[in-house]
């Protein structure tokens, strides 16, 4: 049991850790590849460096930092986050229990350029299994997505229905082993889709080969889970895509924390590192009091 | 006031729903849809969507747990 899991090693998650880890706290950082911050050649607005600084160095330094002074990170794909009598984070290759969570993904836009999709969001378009699996007991039910997190949808929908395709949506399955040996139960279509349709609620998927499909119900586990998506099967009070939080960079949830992009605003490498050190005061001053 | 909130034992936000009018000492009556065919269809028919939680206050549907509309209906 770790007293904090921090999920994103970014410079919100690296610099909550440096306050957790040193107030004594039990730290881990999950975190699969890099921060959006890799891209930045240049970084001249950040206090303290005289000469540029690229956010590759600036990303590696934070980590061996949070290392040297006790956290432990672990290079995995967090799938789901549950909220038992402690937090329960399910990852790729194992699964660890924390008091206390907090999450620093950054904000990955996710890039899925389904003509009509939003139309039908709530009407067949899900983008929570937990919420909204029941509406689809023993219909035809499509997950889009083609990495580990499509696949732990797939099975969290076989409570409610046998009939799962995954939609790859032009890509090629990219899932662990563990996962990989599970989808052999659903089917598999790894053409790209261009449409959805409908009348009230959908009713077919469209693909760029010209083919289409009947469907029911369409769920959204794409690429990797976002911070808000952990927010909707949580219950996380969410503004847009972003994660609100109160002064202390607390969410609804006790024992949850949010900081950098995911909760929005100012999306600098100064906010970020602020906000994750106020998350961390929080994150102490939580755990001290359990 | 009446006040009925459509909901499934596994949706966090209807949990959130319910302990936010349980907090003001609001009545409601609470349907689970999912032992209830006929209610799900019910909540579909009135809110033309698939996703709980769905409030009803006199009439007026909300979907999702919306404090700002719920406490609009509320006046």
């Amino acid at each position: 049991m770790h007293d904090i899991i921090i999920i994103g090693k970014g410079p919100a998650g690296i610099s909550a850790a440096l306050y957790t880890v040193r107030a004594g706290l039990d730290t881990l950082i999950i975190a699969k590849g890099d921060s959006v911050l890799i891209k930045a050649d240049k970084i001249d607005n950040y206090y303290g460096f005289e000469n540029s600084v690229s956010g590759r160095e600036l990303l590696k330094a934070g980590e061996r930092q949070a290392e040297r002074l006790g956290a432990s990170i672990v290079d995995d794909e967090v799938i789901s986050l549950k909220k038992d009598e402690h937090y329960v984070v399910e990852c790729t290759n194992g699964e660890y229990m924390a008091k206390s969570v907090l999450l620093s993904t950054g904000k990955v836009l996710k890039k899925l350029n389904i003509t009509k999709l939003k139309d039908f969001e709530g009407k067949g378009v899900s983008y929570c299994s937990t919420c909204d699996g029941f509406f689809y007991r023993n219909l035809k039910v499509g997950v889009i997505g083609y990495g580990d997190y499509a696949v732990h949808e797939a099975l969290e929908l076989e409570a409610y229905t046998k009939n799962i395709t995954i939609y790859s949506n032009g890509f090629d399955i990219n899932a662990s082993e563990g996962y990989l040996k599970r989808i052999s139960r659903f089917k598999t279509n790894t053409k790209k889709i261009v449409k959805v349709d409908g009348e009230e609620f959908i009713k077919r998927i469209y693909f760029e080969d010209g083919s289409s499909e009947d469907i029911d119900g369409l769920f959204i586990a794409y690429e990797s889970a976002s911070s808000t998506d952990f927010a909707r099967k949580l219950g996380i009070l969410t503004k847009g895509d972003s994660i609100v939080v109160n002064d202390n960079q607390h969410t609804n949830l006790p024992g949850l924390f949010a900081a950098g992009d995911c909760t929005g605003g100012f999306k600098q490498v100064s906010t970020a590192v602020g906000e994750g050190a106020v998350a961390g005061k929080g994150i102490i001053d939580y755990v001290r009091a359990l | 006031m009446s006040i009925k909130i459509y909901t499934t034992p596994t949706c966090p936000y209807c949990t959130m729903a319910k302990k936010y009018f349980d907090s003001k000492n609001i009545g409601y009556e609470n349907v689970d849809v999912t032992g209830d065919k006929q209610a799900a269809q019910e909540m579909i028919d009135k809110s033309g969507q698939r996703g709980v939680p769905v409030v009803e206050i006199d009439g007026n549907i909300i979907v999702g747990f919306d404090k700002e509309k719920i406490e609009s209906y509320m006046k």
